[in-house]
């Protein structure tokens, strides 16, 4: 379970990033939150990983204060971040390799991982292809398949279909689905309205730091999310 | 997991075209610096053994004493066997000074002198492409190796990893050190092959020691500028700008802070110029000279034998008044010269100390000073050797003057009897001892592991707050 409460985030500057945002993604369930640039859906996924420190409230990995115990917590959440490059000179393989390392699995061997990049959707000839090869589409799978052979509770993704093509998306969309499934707890930051509400099982919109609408996909049902973001976006 | 960290470094960068490069260019640079330092080496050795024949025989050849003593003998430099991998300063000091009783001996004819297309481009030895190349490739190795990973995503994927930052940076120099370790050492390793099959070349176990400490003062300078790649690099958040900085830092080093301190020691503490010298020695030379004459005619006016005193005796008496007198004169010139060039080589070492310790700030002062040290090749060898020929003059000059006296025709002047060598006074020199040699280089060796300590703590310090974002 991925929960925050009361997380506020202000910068040395004074801005505000993130204001007493308090939530709850439960086991089996894709929480989807927009805004614009800005917003705070990253500032939110970083205060989740730790990677900065928040300025008021708590963030909970897995009921674990990420604060108090980052590395514990990170035990249970894995990663998948808008555009990541990988180790270029590095295969799919190596790559998978050394991330699954970096989590604590430990005695995996190449069928482990072609089995893990062929749930993803990559081919078997890519697999030994350098990483630098790869499309955007590829490297997110990629990314995804690092996610996944840590097999966390929570999976924390950010941004991660921009630039996808239509295919590539949809079959992304489809590993989230299975993956939820499995009863994880998926947050994911986005802009992509209309990917977001195939699969969401709520959805968040922030404006300045602050949650300022939250629904769950029954309540969505009927509306349409674009008008719904313009207007939450323009009014509040 | 540092091992797994270590081992994606190494093998991350290996397969990088960069270090395929980087290895190729290492390779051939170290191989080529190191046949042609060796190549030189034998042709000096070759050069040094016919000088010191040439010597005996023109010495042998000479008609008289007189002529000798004016003619003087010549002291070669020896090569030093190391200078193949570190060259100091022997292409630009002479290498063969001529000792006799007019002047004072000093090293000339050097490398330079007779070929200046030499100083252009200066000799490509080893320490000159650590000093250049590998700095260079070490900053190419880690400009990148913290902001580069923020950059493609890959160090907040790491870190959203149970993966304590202190381990992660430690796996990062360890790992990164070792593939920069590489384009050195097997190159290195050839090297010393190569050098082991040359027949010119014979080591003994002095010079391996002294070997050994070069590369270890090698290592040291690569680790300044791999720690402070990592330190710049974990100080940016765009890899550009971590590039120009280091760039900037390195120029600063290699170039900037050794000709500013040479510079700003020469308006601190400026030196009579050597034309300003010879000047004043001459000066003093012809006050001698014109006070001899006068001084021998007043002698021999006064102890001119009368008519009916034995001519015979008087002649003897003159020879050995004048034989005094004339060492006399030579040691009272010898002191004057003496008294100039101590007052000159103290002005001019105290102004080369403050250069070389202004410039010790820079590590690639310190990797100069230290290999020369090392390989017998730097300034302090050169005027321990300047120095022994000094000694060596008056001892030379007091036995070609007794000589010379002795074998003089008093009556008609003329210079008699037959060369001979045998008890003629030897130059002599004691090489620095490997003892003295490493204490010399200990300043700069310290230097390079402070400058390793600051840098590594930085690059540590600031990795643990680095903003991954």
């Amino acid at each position: 379970m991925i929960e925050t409460i009361n997380l506020t985030k202000r910068y040395e500057d004074g801005r505000l990033a993130l204001d007493r945002l308090s939530l709850k993604v439960e086991p089996g369930e894709i929480f989807c939150m927009f805004g614009a640039n800005g917003a705070g859906k990253t500032t939110t996924i970083n205060l989740l990983l730790n990677f900065i420190p928040p300025t008021e409230g708590t963030a909970l990995i897995e009921g674990i204060d990420v604060t108090r115990e980052p590395l514990r917590s990170k035990d249970y959440v894995a990663f998948v971040s808008e555009n990541v490059m990988l180790y270029g000179n590095f295969s799919a393989y190596q790559n998978l390799d050394y991330f699954s390392k970096l989590a604590g699995k430990r005695g995996l061997t190449k069928v482990d991982y072609a089995g893990v990049l062929r749930s993803v959707g990559l081919q078997d000839d890519s697999f030994e292809a350098r990483a630098r090869t790869y499309s955007k589409g590829m490297r997110q799978k990629l990314g995804l398949a690092i996610a996944f052979i840590k097999d966390a509770p929570n999976i924390l993704l950010d941004e991660p279909t921009s630039g996808l093509d239509p295919k590539s998306g949809q079959e992304f969309l489809a590993l989230l689905t299975a993956m939820r499934d499995k009863g994880k707890s998926i947050f994911m930051s986005t802009h992509d309205i209309f990917r977001a509400k195939l699969i969401a099982d709520r959805v968040g919109f922030m404006k300045q730091g602050r949650l300022v609408m939250l629904k769950t996909r029954r309540e969505l049902e009927g509306e349409d999310l674009t008008e719904l973001y313009i207007q939450y976006m323009d009014e509040r | 997991m540092l091992k797994d960290i270590i081992k994606k470094e190494i093998v991350e960068t290996i397969t990088s075209p960069k270090f395929v490069f980087t290895f190729l260019l290492c390779a051939v640079l170290i191989l080529l610096s190191v046949y042609t330092g060796v190549a030189t080496y034998s042709a000096e050795l070759k050069e040094y053994g016919a000088s010191v024949a040439l010597n005996k025989k023109n010495l042998e050849s000479q008609p008289s004493y007189g002529a000798l003593a004016g003619l003087g003998t010549k002291i070669s430099r020896p090569p030093q066997v190391l200078s193949s991998i570190a060259s100091g300063i022997d292409e630009a000091i002479g290498r063969v000074a001529t000792v006799n009783v007019a002047y004072d001996p000093n090293l000339v004819d050097s490398k330079y002198e007779s070929n200046p297309v030499f100083s252009v481009f200066g000799a490509l030895d080893l320490a000159f492409i650590v000093k250049i190349v590998l700095s260079l490739f070490a900053i190419l190795f880690t400009y990148d190796a913290v902001v580069g990973e923020k950059e493609r995503g890959t160090l907040k994927l790491a870190l959203s990893n149970r993966v304590p930052r202190d381990r992660l940076i430690l796996g990062k120099v360890i790992g990164g050190y070792l593939s920069l370790l590489i384009p050195l050492i097997i190159p290195l390793l050839l090297s010393l092959l190569f050098l082991l099959a040359m027949p010119n070349i014979s080591l003994d176990g002095e010079a391996w020691g002294r070997l050994l400490l070069m590369f270890l003062v090698f290592f040291l300078y690569l680790s300044v500028f791999f720690t402070l790649g990592l330190f710049v690099s974990a100080r940016t958040s765009k890899s550009s700008t971590s590039f120009l900085v280091l760039l900037f830092i390195w120029v600063t080093f290699v170039t900037v802070i050794p000709k500013v301190s040479v510079l700003a020691a020469a308006q601190l503490k400026p030196i009579p110029s050597v034309h300003e010298i010879t000047a004043r020695k001459d000066a003093f030379l012809q006050q001698i000279q014109g006070g001899a004459q006068k001084e021998v005619l007043a002698w021999v006016k006064e102890n001119s034998p009368k008519p009916g005193e034995d001519q015979k005796a008087f002649q003897e008496k003159f020879r050995q008044w004048l034989e005094e007198y004339q060492q006399s004169l030579t040691a009272k010139i010898d002191e004057n010269n003496a008294a100039l060039e101590r007052d000159y080589q103290a002005k001019k070492r105290a102004q080369q100390n403050l250069a070389v310790n202004l410039s010790r700030v820079s590590p690639a002062s310190a990797l100069t000073f230290s290999t020369m040290s090392l390989a017998r090749t730097g300034l302090d060898e050169h005027g321990r050797f300047l120095a022994s020929i000094r000694t060596y003059k008056p001892i030379f000059t007091k036995w070609a003057n007794a000589k010379m006296m002795r074998n003089i025709n008093m009556q008609t002047g003329e210079q008699g009897g037959k060369v001979v060598l045998d008890d003629m006074p030897q130059h002599t020199f004691d090489p620095e001892t490997l003892g003295r040699s490493f204490a010399r280089t200990l300043p700069d060796i310290g230097l390079m592991f402070v400058l390793i300590l600051v840098f590594f703590s930085g690059a540590y310090v600031s990795f643990l707050k680095y903003d991954v974002r």
